[in-house]
């Protein structure tokens, strides 16, 4: 350990960053005694006596009177030994009484306080001295350096971690920011929340983040419209009408099948929606015999001579196009708000059966779609569902729907309203049937469409229009088109 | 630029001038101006029946109070330290607190307590406590704690000149922090002193803070600021009542809420707030209400407070955490 | 009747006080009071001089402090210069079975009874908050808050005697330390109370040095301390505080008597606090300067330092010596408290509870995780 030990400057308080030597008490030579008085040093507000912080021989003056001496410099060296053989080597300088970093300086300085070491003045180490103890000192505004990206939540931080600095002096920050006096005016909010923001339970919110849907796009059927887990697993699975029974017979010929996944959200979501939407089904049967003829020119031209493409593709059409035409179906019921929501925009749903169960996968904002994308999306969507890669957000946010029930066979159904849509159409098979046709019997392409709608939004009047349109346009595509547009 | 300390000192000052009937009473609060100095020259200026040094009994000080308040005065009582309150507890809650109320508002004690409280100045023991929560949880008290100069000159007149008892709370660490005051503001002018007030608008999460902890709070809110995560920082001001309409406007609008003092957490003030805003907020939680406090231990030796009172880095790491929800 | 009425000495207060030593170093035999106890010391020479030993090891051990305060080692530090004598003699007057019950000042008092003087000193560097076991040292810890501990004292004394440990000359006594400040608080008039009335084996210790902070003696009373004691039904006596000699006869004949079964007694020291308050107080703001200077005059030190002069009871170099020695101990205190490492911050959580809390287990894992996880922890 070496001897020689320099003094640097203190910082005496109040952030103070240099003080002037007024006088030296010792000079080089001098053997001086602990807490002897050494130097007189002018600061912002006194001068303050210094006492040696070790006795010894000054060995050396960095600076002479007059000299203005920043904090934390070197100010005097003294031989603490000085009856030891002449040691040479690096002094060690005194890191107790280094000054801080001029940030750590101390509130206030007022040409009205205390002197050094009274009460409100300054005390060592930056700080202000009281009756009762060390002081009060300002701390740095600067954050820490972490490591590691956990924390004990085992939540990954969300902010960047901080890079590591060069610990350059902080900012100095002698009086603090004024608090401002004044209330900050709070923005305007919307009644129940935050203005755009999503309102929805805790649970809810994790069930959302699980399942992967972003709570913007869900419309929330909860208290003051809050998303309620329904809404979420809507959002994230929306599914068809229609589940058989899986579990058959008696004792050990029934099996038994978890109840999980996309089933489990079929189930609940079927009953919530049945059992709060009044479900309305309409039927009528029609004659879509030219819809075929168009689908087979279609078919025929350039246009379409790459995509494959169904009754369903004019079907979709049909059901967009007269959505336009009745906008009311296309919305959603908000009973806690007391507001029906009427979208602008079709996302279109069409129900699928996939191996996980049947989900209701959906074409977004469907209505500005030409036929042949829409085609493609059809396509799309039916084969992305059946490989059950389906995104999350493909399921989310469904306007209207059609099940298909006519690939299965089957004439028509009563579908369930999936949750927050207003109109679902089941489309029958297409058979040829006996039909009278201008005036005599004969054998047409029919089937039958099935409209359920949620009476709380639709009355019949309005269902049956736009039912009524969407058969008005597969009997006659071309002829509704040209009338309606 | 004055400093908080000497913003109570105009407070008082001024409060002494515009009535006669308030007196200031404690110990060294007279010859010595306080130790403190929140009460320097005020003896000198207005005489030793306004200002009085008292003998050394807390419990004298608000006893005596109580009387002098039935007689029609209005005291304005400095406890030394925070630590020191306890021989005068019986007094305030038993019956400062309840004289009102069992007199079918017959008596009005408007008795002002101030009590320099909370840590960061380095000292021995039962002189950086932080005891706001046993008197919030006392009805009939008010409880405010000011943060800044400005409100310390406003609020101190505002609790001198209210006919409720007011224990009020001053940050003793911060006595030394400047700030602009007007003193020649009107006091009807002044925000109201049960108010709590947004001193920093955010948007991803909300601050709530007093007394010390505001100077803390904004701190953070500035190092946040840096990471692009802008915090709402409001200063309660008022511990009871709570200005709650100000905290759930807030919350609503930011989806988080992380309350910080410096008192111990267990049953502090802080749950209070957070069982209130999970009651009246629960729909725009992103994330539970998080509270960053004194551990559940008596207030530590000096060399260790530091790593016991709430700082920036604790406050941020709160907010971390609330993201990560 | 309080005791104390009738004295010897020059400079007295108003209603006397117990004097051996002048402040010239003139030595009275003895004193006999009004009741007519008499006071007397018979030291040997040796004794006389550790006395002196006693007196000047204690102010330069406290000035040491006060220079460590100055230089930010201590947070801060409450000096007795000026109350050597009150402390030195009464805390000799302990037997070594006897308990002493110290407010905050009473470096002295533990010097006596053999306790190694850095133990108070964790509490004001602020590395503890005292830490250590009061029965193992027969000195319980600081308390802070005035006069609390005059209860505590009480108490203890009251089990004293229900463990039958008075009534004779062997039997334990307890003493317990306050200021004039104090005398105001509740808890002090209550621990009379008690100690009165189950007649407890205990010695009021006051050290009237004049000023609570700021707030000279006339904010406390209107009649001498000491003769509070009658109210409660136990004696009063004043002794003068910077006698070494009389602080030693008072407070050894309070002890006697409460260990032998005869009850309380109240002892003011009639004495001056030279310095501040605390290390940051400024007494200029309230007390004059020729009072200090008056005061200075009565100094304990000087006094006995005269007396064995005048009495040849030491040799030449005795005085340097003894300074010296103080020095001596002064400096290995000195590094011993700048030894002192800061309190690991886990440690924060220990000992709150003799029995632990599940939940405080909880909150010091998150803490140790916490402080982990900073650049620089060694994690």
């Amino acid at each position: 350990m070496s001897r020689i030990k320099e003094f640097n400057l203190p910082d005496l308080g109040e952030g103070l960053t240099e003080g002037e030597i007024l006088a030296w008490l010792v000079k080089v030579g001098d053997t001086i005694e602990l807490n002897q008085p050494i130097v007189e040093v002018e600061t912002a507000k006194a001068a303050v006596e210094i006492p040696a912080k070790w006795g010894g021989v000054v060995t050396r003056i960095f600076h002479e009177a007059g000299a203005v001496c920043e904090v934390g410099q070197p100010i005097i060296a003294i031989d603490t030994d000085p009856t030891a053989p002449p040691v040479p080597g690096p002094s060690s300088p005194d890191s107790s009484a280094s000054p801080a970093s001029p940030a750590s300086s101390a509130s206030a300085a007022s040409s009205e306080e205390a002197g050094a070491g009274l009460i409100g003045g300054p005390a060592p180490g930056g700080r202000t001295a009281v009756l009762v103890g060390y002081g009060p000192r300002t701390t740095s505004a600067k954050r820490r350096p972490r490591v590691g990206t956990g924390n004990e939540n085992g939540h990954a931080p969300v902010a960047p971690a901080p890079t590591p600095v060069v610990p350059a002096p902080a900012p100095v920050v002698s009086t603090p920011a004024p608090v401002s006096p004044e209330p900050v005016v709070a923005a305007p909010v919307v009644v129940g929340g935050r203005a755009g923001a999503v309102l929805a339970k805790p649970p809810v919110r994790k069930l959302a983040r699980d399942l992967g849907v972003d709570l913007t796009g869900v419309d929330g059927t909860g208290p003051l419209g809050s998303v309620t887990r329904d809404d979420v697993r809507r959002a994230a699975a929306p599914v068809v009408p229609a589940s058989g029974p899986e579990a058959l017979d008696l004792g050990s010929r029934e099996r038994r099948i978890p109840v999980k996944g996309v089933r489990k959200l079929t189930a609940q979501n079927m009953v919530a929606s049945a059992f709060t939407a009044p479900h309305v089904t309409e039927f009528l049967t029609v004659d879509v015999t030219r819809s075929m003829k168009t689908l087979a020119k279609l078919k025929a031209g350039r246009e379409f001579a790459d995509v494959r493409i169904s009754p369903l593709l004019l079907v979709a059409k049909a059901v967009l196009l007269a959505a336009a035409r009745h906008p009311m179906v296309n919305s959603t019921w908000s009973g806690e708000t007391g507001e029906i929501v009427v979208k602008d925009y079709v996302n279109l749903g069409i129900a699928a059966a996939t191996d996980r169960g049947l989900i209701v996968p959906n074409i977004k904002d469907a209505g500005r779609l030409g036929l042949r994308e829409l085609a493609e999306a059809l396509n799309t969507l039916v084969q992305v569902a059946k490989s059950g890669k389906t995104p999350p957000a493909d399921m989310t946010g469904g306007t209207l729907s059609i099940t298909n029930v006519g690939v299965f066979g089957i004439d028509s159904g009563t579908p369930i309203l999936p949750p927050g849509e207003s109109a679902i159409l089941a489309f029958g098979a297409i058979r040829p049937m006996p039909w009278v046709h201008k005036g005599r019997i004969r054998p047409r392409q029919v089937t039958t469409l099935g409209l359920s709608f949620d009476h709380r939004i639709i009355d019949g009047e309005l269902g049956s229009r736009f039912l009524r349109d969407i058969g008005t346009f597969l009997e006659d595509p071309s002829t509704a088109i040209l009338s309606w547009t | 630029m004055i400093t908080l300390g000497k913003a109570l000192n105009h407070g008082l000052r001024r409060a002494l001038e515009d009535d006669p009937k308030v007196v200031i009473m404690g110990e060294d609060v007279g010859k010595l101006g306080g130790v403190f100095r929140i009460t320097d020259g005020l003896q000198k200026d207005f005489g030793e029946n306004r200002v009085i040094d008292t003998p050394l009994a807390e419990a004298g000080i608000i006893g005596t109070a109580v009387g002098l308040a039935i007689r029609g005065y209005r005291p304005v009582c400095e406890i030394q330290f925070d630590g020191f309150v306890f021989p005068a507890y019986n007094q305030i809650v038993a019956q400062v607190a309840k004289m009102h109320y069992r007199s079918q508002g017959k008596v009005r004690l408007p008795i002002v307590i101030r009590i320099p409280f909370g840590g960061g100045i380095g000292a021995v023991e039962h002189h950086s406590e932080s005891p706001e929560a046993y008197f919030a949880h006392t009805p009939g008290l008010k409880v405010v704690s000011c943060s800044n100069p400005a409100d310390a000159y406003s609020m101190i007149q505002q609790a001198i000149a209210s006919d409720d008892p007011v224990i009020f709370f001053e940050p003793k660490r911060r006595y030394w922090e400047k700030g602009e005051v007007d003193l020649s503001s009107a006091l009807p002018a002044a925000t109201p002193l049960h108010s709590a007030r947004i001193v920093r608008p955010g948007t991803a999460a909300t601050l709530l803070a007093y007394g010390p902890m505001v100077r803390v709070a904004l701190d953070a809110a500035s190092a946040a600021a840096e990471d692009g995560r802008e915090l709402e920082v409001i200063d309660l001001r008022s511990l009871s009542p709570i200005d709650y309409p100000v905290i759930f406007e807030s919350v609503r609008r930011t989806g988080r809420a992380v309350v910080v003092h410096e008192a111990p957490g267990n049953v502090g003030l802080g749950a209070e707030i957070a069982a209130r805003i999970t009651e009246e907020c629960f729909y725009s939680l992103e994330a539970p209400v998080l509270r960053v406090t004194g551990y559940d231990i008596p207030y530590p030796a000096a060399r260790v407070e530091e790593e016991y009172l709430p700082d920036l880095d604790r406050v941020l790491d709160a907010v971390d955490r609330s993201f990560g929800w | 009747m309080a005791k104390g009425e009738s004295v010897a000495g020059t400079d007295i207060p108003a209603g006397g006080f117990v004097q051996l030593l002048t402040p010239d170093g003139e030595r009275f035999d003895s004193v006999t009071t009004a009741d007519g106890t008499t006071y007397s010391v018979d030291f040997t020479d040796e004794e006389y001089r550790e006395l002196y030993r006693d007196l000047v090891t204690v102010r330069r051990l406290d000035t040491e402090a006060v220079a460590l305060q100055r230089q930010g080692e201590l947070g801060i530090w409450a000096s007795l210069l000026g109350q050597e004598a009150a402390q030195v003699g009464s805390g000799r007057a302990l037997r070594p079975q006897d308990m002493a019950f110290p407010t905050y000042r009473e470096h002295g008092v533990l010097y006596t009874r053999g306790i190694d003087p850095i133990m108070p000193f964790g509490l004001f560097r602020g590395v503890d908050q005292g830490g250590w076991d009061p029965n193992e040292f027969r000195f319980n810890q600081y308390t802070i808050v005035i006069g609390s501990q005059t209860l505590h004292a009480t108490g203890y004394a009251m089990g004293v005697t229900m463990d039958g440990k008075t009534g004779s000359a062997d039997g334990e006594a307890v003493i317990a330390y306050f200021g004039d400040g104090a005398t105001s608080q509740g808890e002090v008039n209550e621990a009379f109370v008690w100690s009165g009335v189950f007649n407890a084996p205990i010695v009021f210790f006051c050290q009237n040095n004049q000023y609570a902070i700021s707030e000279p003696l006339e904010r406390q009373t209107r009649v001498p301390l000491y003769q509070r004691a009658g109210g409660y039904g136990f004696p009063g006596i004043r002794v003068d505080g910077n006698d070494v000699l009389a602080s030693y006869a008072v407070t050894r004949q309070a002890l006697d008597n409460a260990r032998t079964g005869q009850g309380p007694t109240l002892i003011e020291a009639y004495t001056y606090r030279m310095g501040a308050h605390t290390s940051s107080d400024d007494p200029t703001r309230y007390r004059i300067a020729s009072e200090v200077e008056a005061w200075k005059a009565k100094d304990p030190i000087s006094r006995l330092r005269a007396f064995l002069t005048k009495q040849k009871i030491v040799k030449k170099d005795f005085f340097a010596q003894v300074d010296d020695e103080a020095t001596t101990k002064a400096l290995d205190l000195r590094e011993r408290v700048l030894a002192m490492p800061d309190p690991q911050p886990v440690t924060l959580f220990d000992h709150v509870y003799p029995n632990g809390s599940p939940e405080l287990d909880r909150q010091r894992a998150v803490f140790t995780e916490y402080q982990a996880s900073f650049e620089g922890s060694g994690h």
